[in-house]
């Protein structure tokens, strides 16, 4: 026979000990001493531990099936099938085999119509989608022309003082804009009467468009910062934006949970999906308290993930991160409709791991990002950062390469022809499976706490960050983790290859003269009577959309209004972000 | 140490500052507000005679606007991947300077 003969080639005493009948578990022990132990004597290993990037969790040399036992791996119970429960393969039932995630970019900045320009050039690039941010003074709730926010208007975002500055921004085609991400935590209420204000005089349909808001005010307590009022307020305020969707507009997204935020301050993939998903049980035991049963709010929640350059550990928790909300979702409030235990998600390369040094490497490392995402899952969009990120706000080239990017990630590496197509991977699985059972530990350890308000009141997400904070800059600083440009393949001059990004230093004058105009000729006292019954709603435990449509409208601003609220909730110290360690 | 806190104007950092009388006020800016605060924190401190204190940056910060910065009375800035261990070595050599000028 020829199988004979070509065994024969081999060595003849390694084919008699293979010829021996035993368990998987004896024959992996078997190579490990027979034919690994001698070799790893001979050429020692690189390094004294491989251990996973954020969690350090120790990575063995070889996974096995035996692994998946150990780990008591059930393919129908742990994996399943695409478009199931437990949606570990992911939520659509035929992949990216239909459709492409959509591919979505950041933008924000100068004034309302710097962003309509720009927004154009990116739905130019073959974008469907854009995400709208906000300068560190509309974010904090001032107006333009506030003593706090001098040199920080339209900087960080889009300057955003009245309905007039949106009217601007929103010279959009509308036919090829079908999807906008708004990201105003803090003053919420006042964002989303904004925008719903401003799409009405364009005449926009809103069930033919969809916005969403993120509406994250619970992770700015923990990580960002751009909060206003105690965090009670602020949940309240949340929950009162995700009631009006809910009734008004059901087929917008009221919410995203951006985890993308809590990597980026050193969650690890555990830290993210238990903080993540304990503080969406916060916004949605307050919504269910409005009177709305789990089937009809948990379709509405919305994640946004990073991955990080560990292209497994990324991998691995887009897997587990989806296999955690359906298990909560059934396990904790009893769900039954799939589309309650299905993950809403976008994903995205980190802006972690890019560096400021040798920027074009950049490029690389998001490409990787990017692979993981797809091989990940993706969700139903991906968005990716920029190469020049570290430097300024993104130039046109970058933009240009980060749509590229995403494009070559799904038309040329064939990633998204087969679904999920990473499981059954021994490594993959077992992480996945570690990674979900850890996360389910951690969400215990905080609900026994109270839940996520409590842990944020007390300040026990800030201290665990702290501490991976931390200890990831002592791996860097030390040499355990190598990272190129920075510890590692370092150039002693470095001459910055891109060109950066510069905002009109008269834009600022301009938009504060902008908003001293509008207040000069709109009607004053409709205004004062209108923030009235703002702090009188506020007062009331009513919905403060309406109240606040009810004022933008009016041209009231949007630092008066958040002011309004100020008068009645409070403001917020910044304590509890000192962390520590 | 004092911690301000965030969201702080160039104003409320130089009062306090002033106020606790420390030695280095050091400053975290991501927000491309740099070129404006920096230089008027700078100015506030002279003008209030405490233009002395050590004045550090650290953040997003272009190298092209260092010079900027260093005119207007920054000492020194630390950007994205900087070594803590040397931000300890700059503070303690400004350290043994400032204590043998002083000497």
């Amino acid at each position: 026979m020829s199988n004979t003969k070509v065994s024969t080639l081999g060595q003849p005493r390694d084919a008699a000990v293979t010829s021996s009948q035993g368990s998987l578990a004896e024959e992996v022990s078997r190579w490990q001493e027979h034919t690994r132990a001698s070799y790893v004597e001979a050429n020692p290993e690189r390094r004294d531990a491989f251990l996973t990037q954020a969690l350090k969790w120790p990575i063995n040399a070889l996974y096995t099936p035996v692994d998946l036992e150990a780990a008591g791996f059930d393919y129908l119970k742990d994996v399943g099938f695409p478009g199931e429960y437990p949606y570990t393969r992911g939520t659509q039932p035929n992949g990216h085999r239909s459709a492409f995630w959509t591919m979505t970019q950041v933008t924000g900045f100068g004034s309302g119509e710097s962003w309509s320009k720009r927004a154009r050039y990116m739905l130019d690039q073959g974008l469907s989608g854009l995400i709208l941010e906000y300068d560190l003074a509309t974010t904090n709730g001032y107006d333009s022309d506030d003593p706090m926010v001098e040199g920080e208007v339209g900087r960080a975002g889009m300057a955003l003082d009245s309905l007039e500055d949106l009217e601007k921004a929103f010279d959009l085609p509308f036919d090829k804009l079908k999807y906008l991400m708004s990201v105003c935590n803090a003053p919420q209420p006042v964002n989303l009467a904004m925008i719903i204000a401003a799409l009405e005089k364009k005449g926009v349909d809103p069930k033919d468009f969809v916005l969403h808001i993120v509406n994250g005010i619970l992770i700015e307590y923990t990580c960002v910062g751009r909060y206003i009022y105690p965090p009670e307020h602020g949940l309240r305020l949340a929950t009162d934006c995700i009631e009006y969707i809910i009734n008004n507009h059901p087929n917008w997204a009221p919410i995203s949970i951006i985890a993308a935020q809590l990597q980026p301050a050193k969650a690890n993939p555990v830290q993210e999906i238990a903080f993540s998903l304990t503080i969406a049980c916060a916004y949605i035991e307050s919504t269910l308290a409005r009177g709305f049963d789990i089937d009809t709010v948990a379709p509405y929640f919305h994640f946004v993930v990073n991955v990080d350059m560990d292209f497994f550990e990324g991998i691995c928790k887009l897997r587990a991160f989806r296999k955690c909300w359906a298990r909560l979702m059934r396990e904790r409030y009893g769900a039954t409709r799939p589309e309650a235990m299905k993950i809403r998600m976008m994903t995205s390369p980190t802006t972690t791991a890019l560096t400021l040094q040798q920027p074009l490497n950049n490029i690389g490392r998001l490409a990787i990002m990017a692979t993981a995402c797809a091989l990940g899952g993706a969700g139903e969009n991906m968005t990716t950062p920029l190469h020049d990120e570290a430097h300024s706000l993104p130039a046109e080239e970058a933009i240009r390469v980060g749509a590229a990017l995403q494009h070559i990630v799904a038309h040329e590496t064939g990633v998204a022809e087969t679904i999920d197509p990473l499981a059954g991977s021994y490594y993959v699985e077992t992480l996945t499976k570690q990674i979900e059972t850890a996360a389910f530990e951690e969400m215990e350890k905080i609900f026994a706490m109270g839940g996520a308000l409590k842990a944020i009141e007390t300040g026990y997400f800030q201290r665990a960050l702290g501490r991976e904070q931390y200890e990831r800059n002592r791996d860097i600083e030390e040499g355990r983790r190598k990272w190129v440009g920075v510890n590692h393949l370092t150039l002693a001059e470095e001459k910055r290859q891109i060109d950066i990004f510069r905002l009109n230093d008269d834009m600022e004058s301009e938009q504060v003269a902008k908003v001293q105009d509008l207040r000069a000729r709109r009607d004053q006292a409709a205004v004062d009577a209108v923030l009235e019954e703002i702090r009188k709603a506020a007062r009331n435990g009513d919905n403060m959309v309406p109240p606040c449509l009810k004022a933008v409208k009016l041209y009231a601003t949007h630092g008066e209004i958040c002011y309004a609220m100020r008068d009645v909730f409070g403001e917020y110290g910044s304590d509890s972000q000192l962390g520590g360690i | 140490m004092i911690f301000t806190g965030l969201k702080q104007t160039p104003e409320m950092v130089a009062a306090a500052a002033i106020q606790e009388d420390v030695d280095v006020v050091g400053i975290s800016t991501l927000s491309a507000g740099h070129t404006r605060s920096l230089p008027k924190l700078a100015r506030l401190l002279r003008e209030a005679g405490a233009g002395d204190k050590l004045l550090l940056a650290g953040g997003v910060i272009p190298e092209e606007d260092r010079p900027l910065l260093e005119a207007a009375g920054v000492h020194r800035t630390f950007t994205m991947g900087s070594d803590t261990r040397d931000i300890v070595a700059y503070l303690n050599s400004w350290w043994a300077r400032k204590l043998e000028a002083e000497a």
